[in-house]
């Protein structure tokens, strides 16, 4: 309710705003007062905020017969099922298992071919009020069980180009960590999102102011807050997680981030997206193997740089051919403590995605992380390539093959045997319902 | 109004940045088209700018964050609606963070309110039938009857926003009405001309040209919006092509010619490139030149 009021009361001046000019604005500010006034006397004001007028009265020429040929209007928020399903080999378990990766159950040094489906996507969205819109997505990793994957509410009238989102959401650091999995062009996300965001990437429940700055070009700058939840790793089992970079103190202290995105377009066809992000918090350590605590309750710090370079011309009348480039890296400071130095680790990604014909793309990414390794993270590459064929608008076929190598080793953990773990993937993805926007 | 010298001016800015020194409203419009209307109307008391450019197809715009920017100064709002920008609009106009542009205010106009709309399912839908708008046909702001629908609109739209300027919003929708009578008798030469003639299109998007001119379509390219066609489809097109006696295969110039080039040469049809958009090339400036080009190439083809 609090909130409410703080919108309503901000919303206010936004809609005077709308004035032209001059003596406009001696009157805006005084039917401003006057609806301040009526709103504080009133005891329902929150549930009863002004509003413009909406557009929603039929069309002011007379047209009513075209209201019923546009078929039954639906207060419903929009509804989309995405589903993902893989048919797939890995040599042995991964290392670092995104929470959104295809799990095919391969225990320690052992093999696992066999299907999965790695996401059902339960996606609902509305506009709220006039001063809302909301979105939940829901989904099931690996059929393990329904997980909030994101639900959140994005302010529409806040002044001065700020907009607040709240609830439980993905953190803008970075560039993937904010996709969702169909969004990927590869089956597996980067090995820096487990590595250093967590199993899930960085998500959950909390709060972002975003600005857009009043600048010749496009320039976001947005601070997060969230309370994160992460339990120490445990290296007895036979998958262990990789060290989380925050969630050992949720209850205490909030894991902030702040993030500035930018945008150039360099021509019609090429533009060139970038952004830095800023993440602190306190990490949950790990447990050994004889289960002795290591490493817990070390403030830790991430500092995310990516790039996003794309081209595509403005029309198909030349073809159909586009290219992306995209890549990030993260350096993660971990404090000294529990008997543990300070020290510094780090990890990126680079990927080029070519489409090569109306629905072909190919796909080729390189990943590293342990670059430095430090006592927590060792050296692990990987290189992997991936074949998408659109069928539709709604539907695309992936073929994915990687193959990681555990090269390093760190002062806790030993190093994955074996070394060389190749995998293959076939996906299907799909989409149905509501047709969703493309972010760009 | 000061105009900027065409030749200062990039290509790809070509359509519609004119400077209106004494501008009051700041129009975005979603295609250029919508805000060349809105000129007609507005003069100088609106700036227009819009966000896709008249030679992209407005089923796919990059939703580049800089149209973002565009959209944050925005006074009013134009779309096609019917879902036509569906893949890109919603989320620059969240984005822009202009509390005046989202959905429901005065500042954000659908132009399709008041189209008589073609094209409405009347069946049971679903994807089968490929990229389908389940609210009907948004390709509708050719016919000079929609055309001035839309300036209507907008017109009452302007009104609304800018009280000022209702004299003059009201004197510039009746000089463009007039204009755009006029134009209708001075293109009828050209229309009598393609009244029943049978035609294929690429996609199914000249349903309101169609029924404007009379033209007979007697099939599509693509065998379902959005679908890239098959050789069986192709076949089938071309078959019916020729009994039908189909000399015209008619294609926006934003799609690839690859396809309609070799179908039309199968079926012993004519394939025609058409702007749907002002700026589709520099020389369509306004909604007039555009419709005028459209005609011009289908009647010197017949």
């Amino acid at each position: 309710m609090k909130l409410a009021l703080f919108l309503l009361a901000a919303a206010l001046p936004a809609a005077a705003q709308q004035a032209d000019a001059g003596t406009q604005d001696d009157l805006q500010k005084e039917l401003e007062k006057a609806i301040r006034a009526g709103s504080t006397a009133t005891p329902a004001q929150g549930d009863k905020a002004p509003s413009a007028p909406p557009e929603a009265t039929p069309g002011s020429s007379g047209s009513a017969p075209q209201t019923l040929l546009r078929g039954a209007q639906s207060l419903n928020p929009d509804l989309s099922v995405i589903v993902d399903s893989v048919f797939g080999y890995e040599r042995r378990a991964p290392q670092f298992l995104s929470g959104d990766d295809p799990d095919l159950g391969a225990q320690g040094t052992s093999h696992a071919l066999g299907f999965m489906v790695q996401e059902v996507e339960l996606a609902f969205s509305a506009i709220v009020d006039p001063y809302f819109k909301g979105e939940v997505y829901l989904t099931i990793p690996n059929l393990s069980g329904l997980e909030v994957e994101e639900a959140f509410a994005t302010t529409t009238s806040l002044p001065w180009n700020l907009q607040v989102k709240a609830g439980s959401f993905r953190s803008a650091f970075g560039r993937q960590n904010g996709q969702h999995l169909h969004l990927q062009d590869f089956t597996r996300r980067p090995l820096i999102n487990a590595a250093f965001l967590g199993a899930d990437g960085m998500r959950g429940p909390g709060a972002q102011v975003s600005w857009l700055a009043p600048l010749p070009f496009f320039l976001t700058l947005a601070g997060e807050a969230f309370s994160l939840r992460s339990a120490p790793a445990d290296e007895s089992q036979v998958q262990p997680l990789p060290v989380a970079s925050f969630g050992a103190d949720a209850s205490t202290r909030p894991t902030l981030a702040v993030e500035a995105k930018a945008f150039f377009p360099i021509s019609e066809a090429w533009s060139l997206t970038s952004g830095l992000s800023f993440a602190s918090g306190r990490s949950p350590g790990l447990l050994l193997f004889d289960g002795t605590p290591a490493g817990a309750g070390r403030d830790s710090q991430l500092y995310g740089v990516d790039v996003y370079l794309k081209w595509k011309p403005a029309n198909v009348s030349l073809g159909y051919e586009s290219l992306a480039f995209q890549a990030e890296a993260i350096l993660r400071h971990l404090d000294s403590g529990d008997g543990i130095v300070g020290e510094w680790d780090g990890g990126g990604y680079a990927q080029v995605v070519a489409q090569f014909a109306r629905r072909w793309f190919l796909g080729v990414r390189g990943d590293i992380v342990g670059v430095p390794s430090s006592s927590v993270l060792a050296r692990t590459g990987r290189l992997g390539a991936s074949l998408t064929f659109q069928a539709s608008e709604f539907a695309r076929l992936r073929a994915y093959l990687d193959a990681e190598r555990a090269s390093g080793t760190s002062g806790l953990l030993p190093q994955a045997q074996p070394q060389w773990a190749p995998a293959a993937f076939l996906q299907l993805e799909y989409s149905m319902g509501a047709h969703g926007a493309h972010p760009y | 109004m000061a105009r900027i010298p065409t030749e200062f001016r990039a290509l790809a800015e070509v359509e519609i940045h004119m400077i209106a020194l004494l501008a009051v409203l700041h129009v975005v419009s979603s295609i250029p088209t919508l805000g060349s209307l809105a000129k007609e109307v507005g003069g100088a008391r609106i700036e227009v700018e819009s966000l896709a450019k008249g030679y992209q197809d407005p089923h796919f715009v990059e939703a580049k964050p800089s149209l973002m920017l565009v959209l944050n100064r925005a006074d009013l709002l134009l779309h096609v609606g019917l879902e036509l920008e569906i893949g890109w609009l919603p989320p620059l106009v969240l984005g822009s963070r202009n509390p005046k542009i989202q959905p429901g205010e005065l500042g954000n106009l659908d132009c399709s309110r008041s189209i008589p709309v073609l094209d409405v399912p009347t069946t049971k839908l679903d994807r089968s039938m490929g990229d389908i708008h389940p609210q009907g046909n948004p390709h509708y702001w050719l016919p000079p009857a929609n055309a001035k629908i839309i300036a209507r609109e907008i017109a009452e739209r302007l009104q609304e926003l800018d009280p000022d300027g209702r004299a003059e919003y009201g004197k510039n929708l009746a000089a463009f009405n007039k204009r755009v009578d006029a134009k209708t008798r001075e293109w009828a030469p050209m229309t009598v001309k393609l009244k029943g003639v049978k035609v294929a299109t690429y996609h199914k998007s000249w349903s309101y040209v169609s029924q404007w001119l009379g033209l007979q379509e007697v099939g599509y390219v693509e065998p379902k919006p959005g679908i890239p066609p098959d050789p069986q489809h192709l076949a089938r097109l071309i078959t019916v092509m020729k009994q039908e006696g189909a000399k015209l295969l008619m294609m926006e110039n934003f799609y690839n010619k690859s396809v309609a080039t070799l179908v039309a040469e199968k079926a012993g049809a004519k394939l025609i490139t058409l702007p749907t958009d002002v700026g589709a090339t520099p020389e369509i400036k306004d909604w007039f030149s555009l419709v005028e080009t459209v005609l011009k190439a289908l009647s010197s083809s017949v």
